[in-house]
């Protein structure tokens, strides 16, 4: 458990975060500027000049009104920025070992979790972006440390490279059970990741909540929607050039075929909300190999767009839709109201 | 030229530690005064050295501190070779701690809070992160400082004089040979000096040009 009530000034505002974060992941998200770095530094120690109280897992960092202040080398947070900051001068093996305290069977262990063992000779500026995301989580991983703060460690990387890291940090999720505030601007990866997101602008906590319920509202960042799916490969059709993937939550999605993946394998997909249709009358001769009743439940009004939420008849969680609001006009769409779904083959990627 | 190579190495080892302490007060200092530090230590490079000279005199003086200390532990230091050192000392300083803290600053200080959170003191931060990323500039502000040591005159002059066999450092020599018009000697003497000058230099080039293909 994470407990934060902080001040700290910035030189546009004034940083104030007062939460109790209890999710294994925590998704930090909004803006640029919004002060998700600086929290992130705040926790670390790494940042002069604020006040307030820090509690991790029951140790405090920080209680200024009892002057309390640990030093960051105290606090053993494992925390990977944006850049990775591995050290240049040494290797990647020694970047491992850095913070490790001698521990090498750890040190092993998160070697192969993050598949690097024939990285470990190079220095940073022979590794690939990716490379070095995967080398700066093994190096806070091997401290052992008691909180891992990433601050978008995917947002350098290419959609490619992105669906190679996001298992491992799925992975260290699952195995290490070390909590995670995760910072990030795309709401794929918070859905995919987070148990729970809190939204920041101007350095003030605007919302804070389960992810499908914060991300699909009005407040949340003018970003990319995407539905996130998960499912087992079942069949390959190479003739008709797709994939078939059973969903956890019951019915099948036809995409396009990637024979990379074998049959049974686990699979996260990722729908973007704008590209589901949405039809009022029973769907037909439609080119979309992917088509679903469903039951439209809530429809919000933002700024710019509808975003409708959708269960499917068959069951599993609710479907996000955004339309235009003339869309939602023409199409009387209230709530309460059935509708058909298509999602065409081409508009699902893996995650 | 045993001598004044003696003094050179000796002056640079001496003012290592002060140039790098102060070279990194300066990169990372940002409160009031820094900027009157800052001056103050470079004072010497745009002095007239023989100005620099006075102020070395008055303060051995006996009348005062820490010319009054030195007397009373029966330390003479002008006109001897500790007044050669100090002197150089005091003249290649600022060269030093101006290499010292360019190379500070361009060590990224994110990486040294990267190695306080994995677990560093604020020492071993500094041994394994700080001091790699800088150590090629600091060589090179050690050899830039050695070199103008080579060749300091004017406050060497003033509170060393020029006795020969004492306190006559190649400088000193290339002008005392020129007064007593054996101007062949001079020449022969100043070759020397650019040989070595030329020499320090070209080795502090060749280390800023490796610095900059590593970065690259």
């Amino acid at each position: 458990m994470i407990q934060l009530d902080v001040e700290l000034p910035l030189p546009e505002f004034t940083l104030r975060v007062d939460v109790c974060l209890e999710a294994d992941v925590t998704a930090v998200m909004g803006p640029s500027g919004a002060g998700k770095t600086s929290l992130l530094e705040t926790i670390a120690g790494l940042r002069r000049g604020a006040t307030g109280k820090i509690g991790v897992a029951g140790r405090v960092f920080l209680d200024s009104s009892q002057r309390v202040q640990w030093s960051p080398e105290r606090r053993r947070v494992g925390f990977v920025p944006q850049d990775a900051g591995l050290f240049p001068h040494m290797s990647a093996l020694e970047n491992v070992r850095f913070g490790a305290r001698g521990d090498d069977a750890r040190v092993s262990t998160v070697i192969d979790v993050l598949e690097i063992r024939s990285l470990l000779a190079r220095r940073p500026d022979a590794l690939s972006g990716g490379e070095k995301q995967r080398v700066a989580l093994a190096r806070a991983l091997a401290m052992a440390p008691t909180l891992l703060l990433l601050d978008e460690p995917l947002a350098s990387l290419d959609v490619g490279l992105r669906e190679r890291i996001l298992p491992y940090l799925l992975r260290v999720r699952d195995e290490w059970q070390v909590p995670i505030l995760y910072v990030t601007h795309n709401v794929g990866e918070a859905l995919a990741l987070a148990g729970h997101v809190v939204l920041l602008r101007e350095g003030q906590i605007q919302q804070a909540g389960p992810p499908l319920e914060l991300l699909t509202s009005d407040a949340a960042v003018d970003d990319e929607i995407e539905n996130v799916l998960r499912g087992r490969v079942i069949a390959h059709d190479t003739a008709g050039g797709i994939t078939r993937v059973a969903l956890a939550s019951g019915p099948e999605l036809a995409v396009r075929l990637a024979v990379g993946r074998s049959i049974g394998a686990a699979v996260t997909l990722a729908v973007p909300a704008e590209d589901v249709l949405v039809a009022i009358e029973p769907v037909s001769g439609l080119s979309a190999r992917n088509i679903y009743a469903a039951e439209l439940r809530t429809i919000d009004h933002g700024a710019v767009d509808v975003t409708l939420r959708c269960v499917p008849e068959q069951g599993g969680p609710a479907w996000i839709v955004r339309v235009t609001p003339q869309a939602a006009r023409v199409l009387q769409l209230v709530p309460g109201r059935r509708v058909g779904l298509a999602v065409k083959s081409h508009s699902v990627r893996f995650i | 030229m045993g001598f004044t190579l003696q003094m050179a190495a000796l002056a640079t080892l001496a003012i290592l530690p002060f140039g790098i302490a102060a070279g990194l007060a300066l990169a990372r200092y940002t409160g009031p005064g820094k900027g009157a530090l800052e001056t103050f230590l470079s004072l010497p490079l745009v002095l007239p050295p023989t100005a620099v000279g006075v102020v070395l005199l008055e303060l051995l003086s006996r009348r005062r501190f820490p010319g009054s200390l030195f007397a009373s532990l029966d330390i003479e230091v002008v006109f001897t070779w500790k007044a050669v050192l100090l002197a150089t000392a005091v003249m290649s300083f600022p060269l030093l701690v101006r290499s010292a803290r360019t190379a500070f600053e361009e060590v990224d200080p994110r990486l040294v809070g990267m190695a306080r959170s994995l677990g560093a003191s604020p020492t071993r931060a500094f041994v394994r992160v700080t001091l790699p990323l800088a150590w090629r500039g600091l060589l090179g502000g050690s050899i830039l400082a050695f070199s103008r040591a080579l060749g300091e005159f004017g406050a060497t002059v003033m509170v060393a004089g020029n006795i020969p066999g004492q306190t006559r450092t190649l400088a000193l020599a290339v002008f005392h040979e020129s007064q007593s018009g054996r101007d062949e000697r001079a020449a022969v003497l100043a070759g020397v000096t650019v040989a070595l000058a030329f020499a320090a230099l070209w080795v502090t080039e060749w280390i800023a040009r490796r610095r900059s293909v590593g970065a690259a």
